[in-house]
């Protein structure tokens, strides 16, 4: 099934096409890997999917629904999940703080509630405190739990960000270079769970991924962006063994000049 | 004069000033908005409990319709700017605040004008140190109240949801939460609770007028946060305690000493100067934030202790 469809999106910045018309899709319950040399729109593409950057022309759908013009809490809530290439955390607050802001629920979010039903909203709270130790475990960072995530190094920032969207618990993730600055030990860790979250759960991935050995290990299909658009995709082997691919890979990627 | 009057006095606008400073700690301390129109919505709360008085409700629907009316005055005015950039919603409270108080003026027929308003009195005990008691009691119960209720909210999930909009908005949007629904939820709680405290004013006073609701209100409120702790409960209440003894001390200090400027602007002077040391050297306040403290953060506790 194709849970994520992108139509043709084209998006300019200023007189800089940075996405021509780029279109693929994402089927239900693979990892799909999007390569592609730096300024080609990767995350540019990711920021068109999940409503942060409004697009110019195109369309996105997800699960069939027409996305193109919600905002990211309302993408959010229809079951996908954004982890930024640079961090967004919540600096003063503790990374358990981080972690919890991004449960799907917590009624006590709700004022009223917040005032009313205090029993519920705390034992809520201690269920998802459970949920944030599975994932801080997973990353290594249960013993920093409380520290502010100011205090972070720039790996350690990127786990938080990355256990923010496993805490979202949703039906696709889209992950903007999940093993850079992270040490390949625990990046292949990462990916692993990622893998397993796939296997066992039925979780869709897209990741935007640099390094192409991990692709072999972990993507079922490839898309090659250059210059705005995709220009190859198949399987790992399909898409490495182009003869085009390297040149590509390598080459430096220039935005179409419109203007 | 009797001082229980002057303790009287002294008590309530603590009070009142306490309301103020704990409803822009829910604004600006905890979500980063910065409403620079306080004074606007404690003349509305102010005004509404007087034209409901007048029309001759029970007191407490008085206090209530005057709170709720504020309140939404907040909602409709700001809603517009918190679509916008942070900056739109100063100049919006900052501009009302002064519109409210112009047209207040040019109006006559249903508030006074610049002649002011009679605001009829509550308690009527038979004596005057009686009624002095029962508006300490009054004022110090709804602070109390709001205390606790703003104690509560901040140490919630939905406190964490306003501090992360003051972090990162877009990431808040991200997570899957409508910044502007929070936002917007916030100032009608603060802009209820700064119309309280004024209809505790306007009944208090027992007389309003345009001049008492100059944009110096807001200045001291705002001097009271920033003193206090922003993002402290504690600390606005502090805040409110101490700056309003220095503006009565002040007050006092000009009986017995004569100075070459009117200490009533030597003052202004005074805390103008404090708040810049205070940004400079404990930009953080007397009491600073501290985490948000739920079940979840006991589970964390008890976790790292036992590793
Ligand atoms: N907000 C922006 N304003 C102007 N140009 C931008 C903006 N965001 C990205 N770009 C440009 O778009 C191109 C693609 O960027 P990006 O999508 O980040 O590439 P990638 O993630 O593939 O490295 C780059 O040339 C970049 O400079
Ligand atoms: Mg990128």
């Amino acid at each position: 099934m194709d849970l994520l469809v992108v139509d043709r999106v084209v998006k300019n910045f200023g007189g800089l096409r940075v996405l021509n018309q780029a279109s693929l899709v994402v089927k239900k319950g693979t990892v799909t890997a999007l390569v592609g040399p730096n300024g080609s729109g990767k995350t540019t593409l990711f920021n068109v999917i999940y409503g942060l950057t409004p697009a110019d022309e195109g369309e996105v759908y997800f699960r069939g629904k027409k996305i193109t013009r919600y905002p990211p809490y309302q993408i959010y809530r229809e079951g996908l999940a954004l982890a930024f290439q640079l961090p967004r955390l919540f600096n003063q607050l503790p990374i358990m703080d981080n972690l919890l802001l991004a449960a799907p629920v917590n009624s006590g979010e709700n004022p009223l509630r917040a005032l009313f039903t205090r029993p519920r909203w705390q034992e809520e709270e201690r269920a998802l405190a459970r949920q944030a130790r599975e994932v801080l475990e997973l990353l290594e960072l249960t013993p920093l739990a409380l520290r502010p995530a100011g205090q972070l190094s720039g790996g350690q920032r990127k786990l938080v960000e990355i256990g923010r969207v496993l805490m979202a618990k949703p039906e696709m993730i889209l992950v903007d270079e999940p093993a850079a600055g992270i040490n390949p030990v625990l990046a292949r860790k990462i990916y692993a769970t990622l893998k397993k979250l796939q296997q066992e759960k039925g979780l869709t991935l897209f990741v935007i991924e640099h390094r192409l050995e991990v692709l072999f290990d972990f993507a079922d299909y490839v898309y090659l962006m250059d210059a705005g658009r995709v220009v190859l995709e198949g399987t790992p082997e399909e898409v490495l063994a182009h003869p085009d691919f390297y040149t590509i890979y390598a080459g430096e990627s220039r935005p179409w000049r419109v203007l | 004069m009797d001082p229980l009057f002057y303790l009287a006095d002294t008590l309530i606008f603590i009070g009142i000033f306490s309301l103020l400073s704990l409803s822009l700690n829910l604004e600006f301390g905890l979500t980063s908005l910065g409403n620079f129109g306080k004074v606007a919505f404690f003349m509305a709360g102010a005004y509404a409990y007087t034209l409901l008085a007048h029309a001759a409700l029970p007191p407490y629907l008085c206090f209530l319709g005057g709170a709720l009316i504020a309140g939404l005055i907040g909602l409709v005015i700001t809603l517009p700017a918190l679509r916008l950039r942070e900056d739109y919603l100063a100049i919006v409270t900052l501009s009302f605040g002064e519109i409210l108080r112009t047209v207040v003026k040019a109006e006559e027929g249903l508030a006074g004008g610049v002649r002011g308003i009679s605001v009829p009195a509550v308690f009527h005990l038979g004596s005057s140190r009686a009624d002095a008691l029962a508006n300490i009691l009054l004022t110090l119960g709804c602070l109390a109240l709001c205390f606790l209720l703003l104690q509560a909210l901040a140490h919630s999930p939905y406190g964490r949801v306003l501090r992360a909009i003051r972090e990162d908005e877009v990431a808040v949007k991200a997570l899957g939460k409508n910044p502007v629904y929070f936002k917007a939820s916030v100032l009608f709680i603060g802009s209820c609770i700064a119309g309280l405290a004024g209809g505790i004013f306007a009944q208090y006073l027992n007389f309003i007028d345009p001049t008492m609701f100059l944009p110096t209100v807001t200045f001291l409120v705002w001097m009271m946060l920033i003193l206090g702790g922003a993002g402290n409960n504690w600390g606005a209440l502090l805040g409110g305690v101490v700056v309003e003894l220095m503006n009565r001390g002040t007050r006092i200090m000009k009986d017995f000493i004569t100075l070459p400027v009117d200490p009533n602007n030597l003052q202004f002077i005074f805390f103008g100067l404090l708040v810049i040391l205070i940004l400079i050297f404990r930009p953080q306040g007397i009491l600073p934030e501290g985490p948000v403290k739920t079940a979840a953060r006991k589970e964390a506790q008890n976790w790292i202790s036992s590793l």
